[in-house]
């Protein structure tokens, strides 16, 4: 459409009191000198010659993307809208100084109105945006704050279920040197911590593979075939001080309250604890395969340090034994797919010994010699 | 193409007359019978990407159905999902309708329906969501309401103000803006309205006698709990 098609081809709406309120279709035709605007024959109303000085201009329309073009005076004031583009164009050139004027203020009105709109947007994305990344960052002191309020009972209990289930699985070894030694090096750890809320149990579990992980509410396991690896005492008691600051810190807890996502978690800072195991169940959250992640590791082997340097056992232990296993590197050593021995981590942990105070190492009762020999029989026999 | 509003009020349908060859668009499951000549073709209008972004943004369905009058005239009798009336518009080309969601029912083939995206907080209080149907094009426009429908005629800067729920239509020329019901925040809320629309002229503003979502609420409170 344009001011080129025929007379008789509507292309805009006019409005004025005693026509229909959607407007009568009608014909504009701009010319140097104004505007003509033509209605159909049968309505009656023929054809009205404006020039330009008797309009005034402004934007329409609910994206203001019409020109509404005005005249007449307060009661018979008689209004067109042209939506069509080229038709606007061809108004825009026609029209004299004056009323460029009005037009570019109308345009630059039109103009500031879509920018809000679109700053509107703009600030609302970016503040969805912050939110979403506050959420992100805030999250492991959301975690921090959930973890805190799960009561110990609690924790026991969805430990307890998952460490008899493992044991039914794989016996413990009841009695023997082994057993005893690994009892000795973790009632001497476990005094030395300082204000200890639990009561740990740890089992000795016969098994091909090296192994050794805790439960949250203070259960923690021991595979022989990582007895027979170790070298000594000391190399044990790293594991084990490691593995107690695993549940000490109450990592296995934060690891399922992020897998369980915000909702649980704000859920459990309102307070419902009794949801913690049942929606467990449900994501199928299984403890024994829980993998902690690289923070929680460097704090386990921090804290670790720092009670064995308490319980007065060589802390170097810990390093001489996750390096050597690592070198090692055969198939079966399970605890190191989970405890990867970085050069950083190496270089960590012996710093952390270097700054510890020297006190001098107490010994054990047994002879690691012997401890070794009673976990040797099968072969013997074999 | 003939058409004509049975049962008036409530519970009305459409009896749409299609000549050898004519279609009609539908919102899909809109048809009620039709005449063994006619044969359903379900059209993503727009193409697929319209069709996809008009389901995911205006909540509209994916498809429209197009009833075709392929093996000779014949009628259809097309009916909405809610109870309330129906109305029938003749676009002229040059006025464009701007329609809540759930307020499309049927139209002539060439009339052109697109997805438009409002203004923020158009789409954030107006109550009919971020995007709204344009329909433009020569033809005839089937609307529904929920209860009955009521037109308010604008002139030329007339304003007029609507409780943003009760919106089904409104034409192009008008324009509107969103604001409290009240002067107050707290008096805005406690008298019900919350947001309103106020509309100014010229145009014509479709309004519907009952609102959906007041009324989903009205009977939620009946429907028994289930453990």
């Amino acid at each position: 459409m344009g001011s080129a098609t025929a007379p008789t081809s509507p292309n805009a709406l006019c409005f004025s009191d005693g026509l229909p309120s959607t407007g009568l279709p009608c014909h504009v035709e701009i010319s140097a000198d104004g505007l003509t605007v033509r209605f159909d024959e049968h309505n009656g109303l023929g054809e009205v010659n404006l020039p330009f000085r008797a309009l005034s201009v402004s934007a329409g329309g609910l994206n203001h993307d019409q020109l509404v073009v005005r005249w007449g005076t307060a009661p018979s004031t008689q209004t067109v809208y042209l939506k069509d583009p080229s038709l606007i164009r061809t108004f825009r050139s026609a029209a004299p100084p004056e009323l460029m004027k009005e037009l570019d203020a109308t345009a630059a009105a039109v103009r500031r109105a879509r920018s809000r709109n679109r700053m509107a947007w703009g600030i609302t994305a970016g503040a969805i945006g912050a939110l979403m990344m506050g959420i992100w960052f805030s999250m492991d002191l959301l975690v921090g704050w959930a973890v805190d309020r799960i009561p110990l009972d609690w924790e026991r209990r969805i430990g307890e279920s998952a460490y008899q289930d493992f044991l039914i699985q794989h016996p413990a070894v009841k009695d023997g040197p082994a057993v005893a030694a690994v009892q000795e090096i973790s009632e001497r750890l476990i005094a030395h911590i300082p204000g200890n809320p639990y009561t740990f149990e740890v089992a000795v579990v016969k098994s091909e593979v090296v192994n050794a992980f805790a439960l949250p509410g203070g259960y923690v396991v021991v595979f022989t075939a990582l007895l027979q690896q170790a070298e000594n005492a000391e190399e044990v008691a790293g594991v084990l001080s490691h593995e107690l600051n695993h549940v000490l810190e109450r990592h296995a807890l934060q690891r399922i309250v992020k897998q369980l996502g915000l909702v649980t978690t704000v859920g459990i800072i309102i307070g419902d604890q009794q949801g913690l195991a049942r929606v467990m169940k449900q994501i199928g959250v299984e403890l024994l395969s829980l993998k902690f992640g690289r923070s929680q590791e460097t704090e386990a082997d921090v804290t670790g340090l720092q009670l064995l340097h308490r319980s007065h056992i060589d802390p170097s232990g810990m390093v001489t034994f996750f390096q050597r296993m690592t070198q090692k590197e055969r198939g079966g050593v399970e605890w190191l797919s989970t405890h990867p021995m970085s050069a950083g981590r190496a270089q960590r942990l012996e710093a952390e010994i270097a700054s510890l105070p020297k006190t001098a190492a107490e010994p054990f009762t047994f002879k690691w010699n012997t401890v070794q020999d009673a976990l040797r029989p099968v072969a013997v026999r074999g | 193409m003939k058409h004509e509003i049975l049962y008036p009020g409530a519970f009305p349908m459409v009896r749409v007359e299609l000549a050898a060859g004519e279609t009609i668009k539908a919102e899909s499951g809109a048809m009620v019978a039709s005449s063994p000549t006619i044969d359903i073709e379900s059209k993503m209008e727009g193409g697929f990407l319209g069709a996809l972004s008009r389901k995911l943004l205006t909540g509209e369905k994916f498809f429209f159905q197009t009833l075709r009058a392929s093996r000779g005239a014949g009628e259809v009798l097309l009916a909405p999902t809610v109870p309330g009336e129906i109305v029938i518009m003749e676009l002229d080309g040059l006025n464009e309708y701007m329609v809540q969601k759930d307020g499309f029912l049927a139209g002539s083939e060439s009339i052109k329906i697109e997805s438009q995206m409002q203004s923020l907080s158009r789409g954030l209080l107006g109550g009919e969501g971020f995007f709204i149907l344009k329909v433009s094009g020569k033809g005839s426009l089937i609307l529904n309401s929920f209860g009955a429908i009521h037109k308010v005629e604008l002139k030329p800067d007339q304003e007029y103000i609507v409780d943003n729920s009760h919106l089904v239509a409104w034409s192009g020329t008008t324009s509107y803006h969103i604001e409290r019901a009240a002067s107050g925040w707290v008096a805005s809320f406690t008298s019900g309205e919350g947001f309103v629309c106020r509309f100014r002229g010229p145009g014509v503003v479709y309004i519907q006698s009952r609102n959906p979502g007041s009324f989903g609420a009205w009977v939620r409170q009946f429907i028994p709990v289930s453990e």
